[in-house]
Formats: C-alpha cells, structure tokens, sequence
C-alpha cells in the first residue's frame, strides 16, 4: 500500500512536471551552510570549510539530480518531455499535423462505426439467461438444399428424448393471429412455444407465471409480451387473468414477458402454449437446446446427426434425407446480417489500412525533411533508441488525436445508420447501437496498434544512417532523387485496395441499379395495397370467406378515387414461396412420386388488368367465373414454357390436389405476362392463379389491392374504413403503397451498395491524396533538377509529362495489384446480394478509368508546379 | 541502482527513522551527523544520498517535513516520524534484530541446536 502511495505520488509529480526545483536547491544550500558554519567553528579556513562540506555532500548536481530522480518516474519524464516537445513540433506543422489526424480519424472512424453496429448486433449477448449455451438445432434436407428447415412435432419429441447432448430442449414457431382485447381487434405478431421453453432459455415472465403446469388439455392460456401489454392493458398488473380473443378464442392472460425479451429477434406479442402434433411431414418448429455442461458443439452434432440418421431409417418416408444443423444461438439470429456485417467490417478495415499507409507516408516524409534536427541530435549523444522513442510519441500524439476525433465520428455516425436502416432491418440489437465500452475499447485498441503501425518504420527508417553521413547529406539539397522505395511502395499498395474497393462497390452499385431497372411485370403506380387476415373460428368455411370478401371488395370499388379493386392471396415480391405440386390432364407425371410443381396462387376477377400484367394469351378472370360455372385458370409465360413447350396450353386441365382425398380440376383459360415472384433479384417462375370465387384454396389471409386516380397514399384511411366497415372483426395490416413494397423489396441491396460504394469512394480520396502528397513531395525534392531542365531548354509541357509519368506509373502498378485482388474479392460478394455478377467487365472497365482519372488529377496539380519552376530561383537557392 | 544500494538504502532509512525517533524533528545535515556519531564514525555517509533516501520516506507517509529555523539561526528544512513511520521503525527494528540473531548463529562457531 505505501509502495503504491509513493509510486502514485511519483506519477503525480511527472504527469503534472512540478518538481519544484527551488525547494531541492533551497535545501541543500541550506544544509550546505550548517555544515559550514560546524566546520569554521572545528577551525578550518572559509575557503576549507567550504571544500569540505562539498565533498562530504557528494557534489551538488549530482544530488540534486538524484532527488529529481526520486521525486517523480524517470520514465514518465521522459515521456513527458517528449509529448511536450512532440505537441509544439506538431503545431509548428499545421498542414502536416492536420492532414494526418483527419485521415487517421476518417480510419478510425469509420472501423468503430461499423463496429459498435457489430458489436450491437453480433458481439453483445442476446437478453437471455447464459446465452452461450444455447444451439438453435434446425432441420436439413439434402434433397431441397434446405440448412434451416423445421422440424415437426413427432420428430422434435424424439430429439428431445433421445440427445444425450442438451441439459433441455424446447421448440417454437412463429404464429401471426388476430387477437381480439375488448376495444380492438389486430394481427399480432405471436409464437407457440412448449412448455418448457422459458425454463430452457432462463427468462420467466416478468409478472404472472409461464406455462410450466399446462398439459395439453388445459383451459387456452397466453403470455403477453411486455409492448403488447403496455399498448392495450396500459401496463397494469390487473391484465393477468383477463381474457384476449386469439383467432376469436378466449384466452386467459397468465404472464407478462419483462421488457426487451425477444427470442429469436422478431418483436412478439403474445406467447401461447404448443399442442401435440401428430404430422410427422409437418417441419414447422423451431428448435432451441440448452448444451450440458462440458459437451462440446462438436460432440451434440454428432449427437443429432446419430439421432437423425436412425430416424432416417424408421421413418424413411418423412425422413429421407433429413440432417440436424446446429447454430450458436446468437449465430442464428443475427443469421441473416452477420454475412453482411462482417463484409463490412473487413471493408471498413481495408479503409482503415489505406488511411494508416497515408499516414506513414507522410511519417516517412517528415523524417526525410527533419533528417538535419535527428542527426544534430544523434551526435550530440542521442541514443538511437532515445531517438526512435521521441518519434514514436509523436505518432502517438497523432493517434490518439486521431482516435479521439475517430470516435466522435464514429458516435454520430454509427447511431445515425442504425436508426436509418432500423425498420427495414428486424435484427435485434440494432435499436441498441451505441457507444459502449466495448467500442471505447475496441477504438482505443485500432488507434494504438495503427499509431504503432504508421510509427514504427518511419521512425526506424528515419536513423537507419550514420548520423555523419546524415548531417553532410541533409545540408546538401537532394538532387534528382525520387520519393523512396518506401513510400512508392505504400502509394501501389494504397491504390491497390483502393481499387479493390471500388470494384467490389461498383459491382454492388451496378447490382442494385439493375435490380431498380428490373421491370416487376407490373405497374406499381398509383396502387395501395392491405393485408386481410381473416379469424379462423368464423370464417373456417369456404362461402363464409367469400361472402365477407365480395362485399368488401364491392366497398372497396366504390370508394371515390378508386379505379378497379381486386385480391389476391400472394402479391409479387413478398419473397414468399408457395410452390405446390399438381398434375396435368392427359401428360404423365414427370416422376412417379411427384407431380409437376409451379407458384400457387388466387386472384379475384380483373387482378391481372388492375396489376397492368399483360395478357398473352386467351382472356383474364371475369366475373362470370362465379361458383357453379367451369373451374378456370391463368397461367403465366414461364408456366406456359415450361408445361406446354411449344403448343398452346389454352383449354387444357390441372388438376391440383387440395388434400389427401379432394383434388379441383381447372382449365387454362389464359396465358400471362411474367411478374418477379420472390424478389427482383430472383427469376419469374411458372405460376397458377386459380379463380378466387371457386377454390377452396382461398385461404384466410389475402392481400387487397387497388388501383387508384391519384396519389394512393391519400387513400389509406378511406380504404381502411371501408374494410373496416365491411367487417370490425378482421383486422388489416401493412396497409401500404405498392411503390412502397416495390421499394422495400431492394432496401438490402440498396443498403449494402450504398455503404461499399460510400466506403470505396473514402478510400480513393484517401489513395489519392496520399498519391498527390508522395508527387508534391517529389517535386519539391527535385526543384533544383526542374530549374536544371528548364534553363536547359526542357519545354513545360516535357516537364508536366515527367511528373504526370511518375505518378500514373505508381498509380498503374497500383491498378494491376488491385485488379487481381478484385477478381478474387468479387466473388465474396455473389453470397451478400442476390443478382451480383462477380468480375463484370464494365465495372472493372469504369473503376479503372475512375481511379487512373482520379490518379491524373493527384498529380497533375504538383506537375502544374513543376512546370512553374523559375530556373534562376531554382539555381540560386543551391 | 543495484542491489548493494538497496541494502544500503533499507538501513540507512532504518537509522533515519531511529535518529528522528531518538531525538525528534530534525533537518537533513543534523541526520547525517547524528548517524555518524552513532556509529563511532565506523559509518562513512556520503550526505547526499540521504536526501534521496528522505523524500522516499516522505512519499511513503512516514516522515513529514516542513521548513523552520535551526539552533544557529539557519533557514533549514526539518524531518518530523509520523505515526506510521513510528509503526515501521517497530516493525524494520524487530525485522533487522530477527536477522542479525539468525546470520549470528551461522557466523558463531560451536553454538550450533544442540
């Protein structure tokens, strides 16, 4: 404790530089003078007695200094007196100093920006209890390259029984109803869990209790989420033991989720419990183990893929072919960014690395122009070490202004993108991007280790000479020297990555405008669109569903600004994938054990006319497709291809299986023009539409849209009246712009051109003022050369030629790295983005001519100066 | 500063702390005298390096200092034990005693345990 004291006490005296020198001097001149005055009374001569007392003292510099010595830390003077002098060298060099930390800054601001929405997203533990232990085990099917596939009731029952791998294991699955409290009706976001589940991953409701007593004959019970309750029950406890309507099933409020619990990521309302399932074909749940203390992720795969291998054989009809998958809980949520995030983390880096080699290229710069002080220096007894040390404190000046300014930027930056991209992207963690102390550490950490970087080999390169050598080269003006090795060595690389950069945001850039330019296959403008999800209870009839859908489509037609209306179960570019199978009259199956397959879908008369989805072929659904008249159907092109090549598939009949027993036979009626199923990216497929008014495939939650006169977004609230007004019970959600879903359908896409393509163009900046420096530093190293050439008769034009070859010679070797290092990098991509094109030529072609125009500029501007060289100034100043 | 300067410095903060505890506050020269009368001048103390040794302790909490005037009439900085300061004099004093006894039975021929 007394040695910390005193080292504290050390600390304080260096840090502050109060060494109060006076009160050493005062006290040893005062302990002079009594010895002194002992001495003349033992008789010795003034002179003597003086001699005496200094000698017996030891010398007084020397004790003086080695009370210096105890009162603060050598080493932290030291420090000290080199971050004073390393400031006033540094504001001495305003320019120098600017430009370094603004680039360090741009670096490091741009690393931590990204990294505190990684850190939110990737990094911090998901809300639940040990979340490290908990695997997320999905289904896999070889047969349909599925990895993330669901499992069914019966097989999750047999995984739970059978693993010797998991402490517990619970199962879940998304299930969106209408939930019914007494002023409203919504859709909700809800999930069944097993019982089990809040046990396995260690969160308990907030207040009430879980479902730990539910057997599957019990009354219907639910647990809120904690939003859910705020929003209808105004967060008061009275809500347990109220009853919510669940697809108009009166449900008993057990239990309230504490705020912030999220299981997988979704934002749920409502938990209820999961009933038995005898469906071994039905995968739909997801599946979440709690690993035993001491088994290995390896150890529980193998585990599961035994467990799935014997199933496999019992079950060889449900089973074929069917694996386990297991993912790292927090892997499994962030599933869908974690790719993107972290091609964005290494393009940050890229950046950073690019900024870092401008910055020691400005180092090595400085330390050739400072060569005349470091030698001075070094022969008046600086040690190498001592040299090396100074220098390296500047760097660190430069870092940590750098980092601190990085971390401003990063602070504004990175919470600015998160609430920009937070609606578009469901991924939790992203409403908590901030600026933690993970991220103060991680910026503290990057600022360090590249201040270290860009100051370590200048500072060596700097006294890599003898000092003699040093002191007569600096008094000497360079003549005809180029930039060092070095330095040409940093600027090729810098424009290499620069170029790599730029390729890989070109070709997401080129991606997203050609997924824009990608015509739909219909006419987007000026349509509103809702979604309808109809209560099962009331509405499990076929005619019932119509009989709320015709009169509410009439409803709908008749709002004034209204031009046509119709519904349809899935609208383009929901990313939705309906694909059933289905037979064709008089053509055998293409195998034995299954049918053809296409897109499913149901429309309602006039869909494809309102959706401006060209008619190829035969005629559309009209209303005297009623009940009762024949059975129609409207194919697309792609359909048309890919079942009846080369003749007309108009008259001929399907026959699509509704269930076990009952199958509908329809007739194609109609051929049209493909729209963009899935998403823009993704290549029409073959679809059926069936007639809405004559299949039992019209289901219970359908997609209304309609064609308006004008702007459709004025027509939100009347359509939602209208709907409402048609039946209070059903409620409507994503009531929208069909722009709108167009739009939202390439946010991704949108997202990550717009960030590579920002980050790529902050790294040609950056390659090219570090190519304009290495230039202008040339130049003015070859002054006297140019005043040479020109008193010589060397034409300004000769001149601008020299300095322009110089740097497009650096920038070409830059470009033919970089382009290399594309090709490669490109093909990362093609996993990020659906529809990248890796090594397409015209983006390499157009990042070439931007980078080498770019280049041109860099160094035609210190050529400019070159050329304006005086000869006879140039001479003189020899 | 090598080991020998160690050593040197744990005792010579030893007899600091005795000879203030001995004759109470007292300024650095008056120390250094004490400490070599004590020992019969056997000891030959170089004065500065007690100065080094006194603001180690200062910095440790066991002595405080603070100027005054001397018997002669000299401006002159005096060293005063603080308590702590008195608790390590006890505790070095019973230390040192403890190791002396023990490097004595070594040195001392025929007085091994019996």
């Amino acid at each position: 404790m007394r040695a910390l004291r005193a080292w504290l006490l050390r600390l304080g005296a260096s840090v502050t530089g109060r060494a109060k020198p006076g009160d050493v001097a005062d006290e040893l001149s005062s302990h002079l003078a009594l010895h002194i005055d002992d001495n003349l009374r033992a008789g010795m001569t003034p002179d003597e007695a003086r001699r005496a007392a200094m000698l017996k003292l030891g010398g007084l510099a020397q004790t003086a200094e080695s009370i210096h010595e105890q009162r603060g830390l050598p080493f932290f003077d030291t420090l000290r007196q080199d971050l004073v002098y390393a400031v006033r060298v540094l504001r001495r060099n305003r320019a120098f100093t600017a430009t370094a930390v603004v680039t360090f800054a741009l670096g490091v601001g741009a690393t931590s920006a990204i990294f505190s929405i990684v850190n939110a997203i990737l990094l911090r533990p998901l809300p639940l209890a040990e979340p490290s232990q908990l695997v997320m085990i999905f289904a896999t099917e070889a047969r349909r390259s599925l990895q993330f596939d669901g499992v069914s009731y019966p097989a999750f029952i047999d995984w739970q029984a059978q693993n010797r791998s998991f402490e517990s294991m619970a199962a879940f699955a998304n299930r969106d109803l209408p939930i019914g409290t007494s002023d409203e009706v919504v859709v909700a976001r809800g999930k069944v869990v097993s019982a089990n589940l809040f046990d396995v991953v260690g969160v308990q409701p907030a207040i009430g209790h879980a479902f730990r007593d539910w057997r599957p004959q019990s009354p219907d019970v639910v647990v809120l989420s904690d939003g859910f309750w705020k929003r209808h029950f105004g967060g008061s406890p009275s809500a347990i033991g109220q009853t919510v309507r669940i697809d108009e099933r009166p449900h008993t409020i057990v239990g309230v989720m504490p705020a912030r619990f999220t299981l997988d990521g979704d934002s749920e309302d409502y938990f209820q419990p999961l009933g038995v399932d005898t469906n071994r074909g039905r995968g739909f749940l997801r599946t979440v183990g709690r690993l035993r203390r001491g088994v290995t992720l390896e150890q529980a795969r193998d585990d599961m893929s035994a467990i799935a291998r014997r199933l496999e054989q019992l079950y060889p009809g449900s089973h074929k072919g069917v694996g386990a998958n297991l993912v790292p809980m927090g892997d499994a949520v962030a599933r869908r960014v974690r790719m993107g995030l972290l091609t964005i983390m290494s393009v940050v880096g890229v950046v950073l690395l690019i900024a870092c080699a401008n910055v020691a290229s400005l180092m090595l710069a400085r330390g050739a122009t400072r060569q005349q002080e470091l030698a001075l220096r070094a022969a008046l007894g600086a040690g190498r070490l001592r040299l090396v040390r100074q220098l390296l404190t500047e760097s660190a000046v430069i870092a940590a202004a750098g980092g601190a300014l990085g971390l401003l930027v990063a602070h504004w930056t990175a919470s600015a993108l998160a609430a920009a991209v937070a609606d578009q992207f469901r991924v939790p963690g992203i409403e908590s991007v901030r600026t933690d102390r993970m991220v103060l550490l991680f910026t503290i950490c990057v600022s360090a280790a590249a201040g270290l970087g860009c100051g370590v080999a200048p500072a060596f390169a700097s006294l890599s000479k003898d000092p003699n050598d040093r002191l007569r080269e600096a008094s000497r003006s360079a003549t005809g020297r180029r930039a060092p090795r070095a330095r040409r060595g940093l600027v090729i690389a810098e424009t290499a990555l620069a170029l790599a950069l730029l390729v890989g945001g070109g070709t997401l850039i080129r991606t997203f405008l050609k997924l824009r330019a990608t015509p739909p296959g219909f006419n987007s403008a000026s349509m509103i669109k809702a979604d309808l999800s109809l209560p099962l209870p009331s509405f499990s009839q076929l005619d019932t569903r119509v009989a709320f859908y015709q009169p509410a489509l009439q409803r709908v037609r008749a709002l004034p600004g209204v031009r046509a209306a119709a519904f349809v179960s899935i609208l383009p570019l929901n990313n939705r994938n309906n694909t059933e199978s289905f037979h064709i009259v008089g053509k055998p199956d293409p195998s034995p054990d299954r049918g053809y397959s296409a897109v499913f879908n149901v429309a309602s008369a006039g869909y494809f006319r309102m959706m401006g989805i060209p008619i190829r072929g035969g005629r559309e659904f009209e209303e005297r497709d009623a009940a009762g008249a024949p059975d129609v159907a409207v194919i697309n092109e792609a359909a048309a291809r890919a079942f009846w090549p080369g003749e007309s598939p108009l008259g001929r009949q399907i026959i699509l299986p509704l269930n076990k027993d009952v199958s509908q036979t329809v007739t194609v009626v109609g051929v049209v023009g493909d729209v963009r199923q899935a998403s823009l990216g993704i290549a029409p497929r073959p679809e059926v539409a069936v007639n809405a008014m004559q299949t039992r495939l019209l289901g219970s939650s359908v997609t209304i849209v309609a064609r308006t006169d004008g702007d459709p977004k004025a027509l939100a609230e009347s359509l939602r009246a209208a709907l409402h007004s048609a039946n209070p019970l059903v409620p409507i959600s994503r009531l929208t712009t069909v722009d709108d879903v167009v739009s939202r359908s390439i946010v991704e896409p949108r997202l990550y051109a717009t960030l590579l393509g920002a980050f790529a163009l902050l790294a040609l900046v950056l390659a090219c003022v570090g190519l304009y420096g290495l230039i202008a530093y040339s130049v003015s190293q070859r002054r006297h050369e140019f005043g040479v050439r020109v008193a010589l008769g060397a034409a300004q034009s000769a001149i601008v030629r020299l300095v322009v070859g110089e740097g497009l010679h650096l920038a070409a070797a830059g470009v033919g790295i970089g382009l290399v290092v594309a090709v490669a990098a490109t093909r990362l991509l093609v996993g990020l983005v659906v529809g990248v094109e890796p090594q397409d030529p015209v983006t390499f072609a157009a990042v070439t001519l931007v980078l080498v125009g770019a280049a041109l500029l860099a160094t035609y501007i210190p050529a400019r100066r070159a050329a304006a060289v005086d000869p006879i100034a140039a001479l003189r100043d020899e | 500063m090598d080991d020998k300067a160690d050593v040197w410095q744990g005792t010579l903060a030893l007899m600091v702390l005795k000879t203030l505890e001995t004759l109470g506050p007292l300024h650095g020269y008056g120390i250094a005298r004490r400490i070599e009368q004590t020992s019969a001048h056997h000891l030959s103390l170089n004065y500065g390096t007690l100065y080094p040794a006194l603001l180690k302790l200062e910095q440790e909490g066991y002595v405080t200092s603070e100027w005054g005037v001397s018997d002669n009439n000299r401006k002159a900085k005096f060293y005063r034990l603080t308590r702590a300061g008195r608790k390590q004099l006890d505790k070095e004093a019973r230390e040192w005693e403890r190791t002396t006894a023990i490097l004595a039975r070594f040195l001392t021929p025929g007085e091994e345990a019996p």
